[in-house]
């Protein structure tokens, strides 16, 4: 066997790096990818975040018979609501998404209302449509208070204090601070960054490993003094290297975006300065080297890019299922969250956005376990970049 | 100089009998099977065979790509599993695949394999300038080998394999795919190594071309070395004034010409 030898490594590194970075248009295309995909997150959450807002603020309420309560209709004017009056095919238009909701006065409102009986409105939503929920509820919100104003005035006619019949008040605390409210929405930032990292090394692991062979590159390259554990190293860096740019593009392009989009606006006073930025960079490292190591592994394993290419995939789903862990989880986070490769970088990159303190031990995971799977990765990739059969059995 | 003695290989093929088929049987395939000869240094030695002989297997064996199953080989006195490093340091390979690096122009693809052989930097780029002059790629060595032609392909190929000046030449079948043109230029190339005195074993399947360039042969079928010697001792052998009636007797069937 011949000596290791670190400049033959390295010798190995730079001509891949040279030689992927030559393929503009896959370049290109893995990075336009990444990048874009920042400013479109953000700009996405304005978009959505605005028109809510704006459709909570200026909301217009639909009602039927609303000539028999014409008190109800002023309130409703007062606090700001429009009046549809008397929509035609109501029921069908709530369905079809044409109105969000509906307001429908009993016929007999007025005189129950007279009588002192409970006077019937009833709310016609769809609640399987998530996107009439904010104007259903700022409705079913009009209708508890303008209740509730009148039944206070009932009680003070009759001489009764209205706390009577509020036994118990009920107020709610909530200990969310603003980033985390806002961290919340902008978790989709994560699951990006850690996109990035994968996007980024698919198309060179692919090229350096069933791009060789296809070529019919590997074969030369084994008759010369190289060893295949320099090789497997030098193109893990390489790759690597083109991954790391895919990952710094796609934070650059959120920072971006966010100092452009005015999101504070929206009340989401999302932070993402040098210390977020820093702290997604100190979990995004070890893992952009970790992801080409395992999809060089994979890649590896089949003779050509097709073959390489289905084998890749189960890589790549991987990391897009991963962290549906901890998207889709109701409880608190066992203690091996952080531990499990993908699920954890999305775990921790969720705790920098919400300003949460980050134990070592959380670091030690987060710098451990890529090296772990790296060191695993590379040893697998050396074997079969190095099979005779590989070469033989064509 | 090349000395090889008994050198064989089995490969083991998996077959499923169908698709649902839960055990696949496996077989043993004798791709050579005990192969002796000497290559000489200043002599090219053709390894002569039919499609399928065995020979591509020999030089891949040779070039250390695979490991013997049995018998041992030489390359200068270096052992081919033992001194691996040093074989590898002696040859030069234009091998049966002989890929290039499209994105990377001529001159960066010989250069590599130059820093490769651990030549420094400064020496792969003379070296190259050397062989670009003598293989006449002047107005292609700065351009990617992506719209190379194949002879101008097979050119840098060979370019990359001389880089670092190696003692021993490997080439399989060199001439493959070439025009007139581009294959008299490929023997000219092969002469010149054997004034230079290098060792030069190369494998063929066309006749002339074995006639025209070898000092001594070895014709392998089915992997088995089935006679080594001078092209003329072949005809004395035989008995037969032509090489190609020469070359079918000692095969025993004529199909491998036509395959």
């Amino acid at each position: 066997m011949s000596a290791f030898s670190l400049s033959r490594l390295l010798l190995v590194a730079r001509k891949e790096l040279l030689d992927l970075l030559r393929d503009r248009k896959s370049i290109f295309w893995a990075l336009f990818t990444v990048v874009i995909s920042g400013p479109l997150v953000v700009g996405l959450l304005y978009f959505v975040g605005k028109t809510v807002s704006d459709r909570i603020e200026k909301v217009t309420a639909p009602i039927v018979n609303a000539q028999f309560a014409p008190d109800f209709v002023r309130f409703l004017e007062r606090r700001g609501v429009k009046i549809d009056a008397d929509p035609a095919d109501y029921e069908a238009r709530v369905k079809s998404g044409d109105l969000d909701a509906v307001l429908v006065v009993d016929p007999g409102y007025a005189e129950s209302l007279g009588n002192g009986r409970s006077a019937k409105i009833t709310l016609v939503t769809l609640s399987s449509r998530d996107g009439s929920a904010p104007i259903a509820g700022r409705l079913s919100r009009e209708l508890r208070i303008y209740a509730e104003m009148i039944g206070n005035e009932r009680m003070i006619l009759r001489g009764i204090a209205p706390a009577v019949a509020r036994p118990l008040q009920v107020e709610e605390l909530d200990l969310a601070t603003a980033e985390q409210r806002s961290a919340r929405l902008l978790q989709v930032m994560s699951f990006y960054a850690l996109f990035a990292g994968l996007m980024g090394a698919i198309a060179a692991a692919l090229d350096v490993t069933a791009g060789e062979r296809e070529r019919q590159t590997l074969e030369p390259l084994l008759t010369t003094p190289v060893a295949v554990s320099e090789l497997a190293i030098g193109k893990w860096l390489a790759v690597s290297m083109i991954n790391l740019l895919a990952v710094t593009a796609s934070l650059v392009g959120f920072l971006i975006a966010l100092q452009v989009v005015p999101l504070g606006k929206l009340g989401l006073p999302f932070n993402f300065g040098v210390r977020e930025f820093a702290g997604f960079m100190a979990v995004l490292v070890p893992f952009a080297f970790m992801v080409p190591a395992v999809l060089l592994a994979f890649g590896a394993a089949g003779k050509t890019a097709k073959e390489a290419q289905s084998s890749l995939s189960v890589g790549v789903s991987m990391v897009g299922l991963l962290p549906l862990i901890s998207i889709f989880r109701q409880t608190k986070a066992p203690w091996w969250d952080t531990w499990v490769p993908v699920n954890g970088q999305y775990a921790v990159l969720s705790k920098v956005l919400r300003a949460e303190t980050i134990l070592r031990l959380d670091w030690l995971a987060m710098w451990a376990v890529p090296a772990l799977i790296c060191g695993i990765a590379l040893y697998v990739f050396t074997q079969r970049l190095g099979d005779e059969k590989m070469l033989a059995g064509r | 100089m090349i000395d090889v003695q008994g050198l064989s290989k089995h490969f083991t093929v998996r077959e499923r009998g169908s698709l649902f088929a839960m055990k696949a049987n496996t077989r043993t395939v004798t791709a050579v099977d005990n192969v002796s000869f000497t290559a000489l240094d200043g002599e090219v030695t053709g390894l002569l065979g039919p499609n399928g002989a065995g020979k591509t297997t020999t030089l891949r064996m040779l070039s250390t790509l695979l490991t013997p199953d049995a018998g041992h080989a030489q390359i200068d006195g270096a052992d081919l599993v033992r001194e691996r490093d040093q074989v590898r340091q002696r040859l030069g390979v234009l091998g049966d695949a002989k890929g290039l690096y499209w994105r990377l122009t001529a001159r960066e693809n010989i250069t590599y394999f130059g820093r490769l052989q651990g030549m420094s930097d400064v020496e792969a780029k003379r070296r190259a300038d050397v062989l670009i002059d003598e293989l006449g790629l002047h107005e292609l060595s700065d351009r990617p080998t992506q719209g190379f032609s194949q002879g101008e392909r097979m050119k840098v190929a060979i370019a990359r394999a001389l880089v670092h000046n190696p003692q021993t030449v490997l080439l399989d079948e060199p001439t493959n795919g070439l025009d007139i043109m581009s294959t008299r230029s490929m023997r000219e190339l092969i002469r010149g190594l054997r004034a230079q005195g290098k060792c030069v074993l190369f494998s063929s399947h066309i006749m002339q071309e074995v006639a025209a360039l070898c000092d001594r042969v070895v014709i392998i079928n089915k992997g088995h070395a089935v006679f080594s010697g001078t092209p003329h001792e072949v005809l004395t052998a035989t008995g037969l004034d032509s090489l190609e009636d020469a070359f079918v007797k000692l095969i025993g069937s004529e199909e491998g010409l036509f395959a």
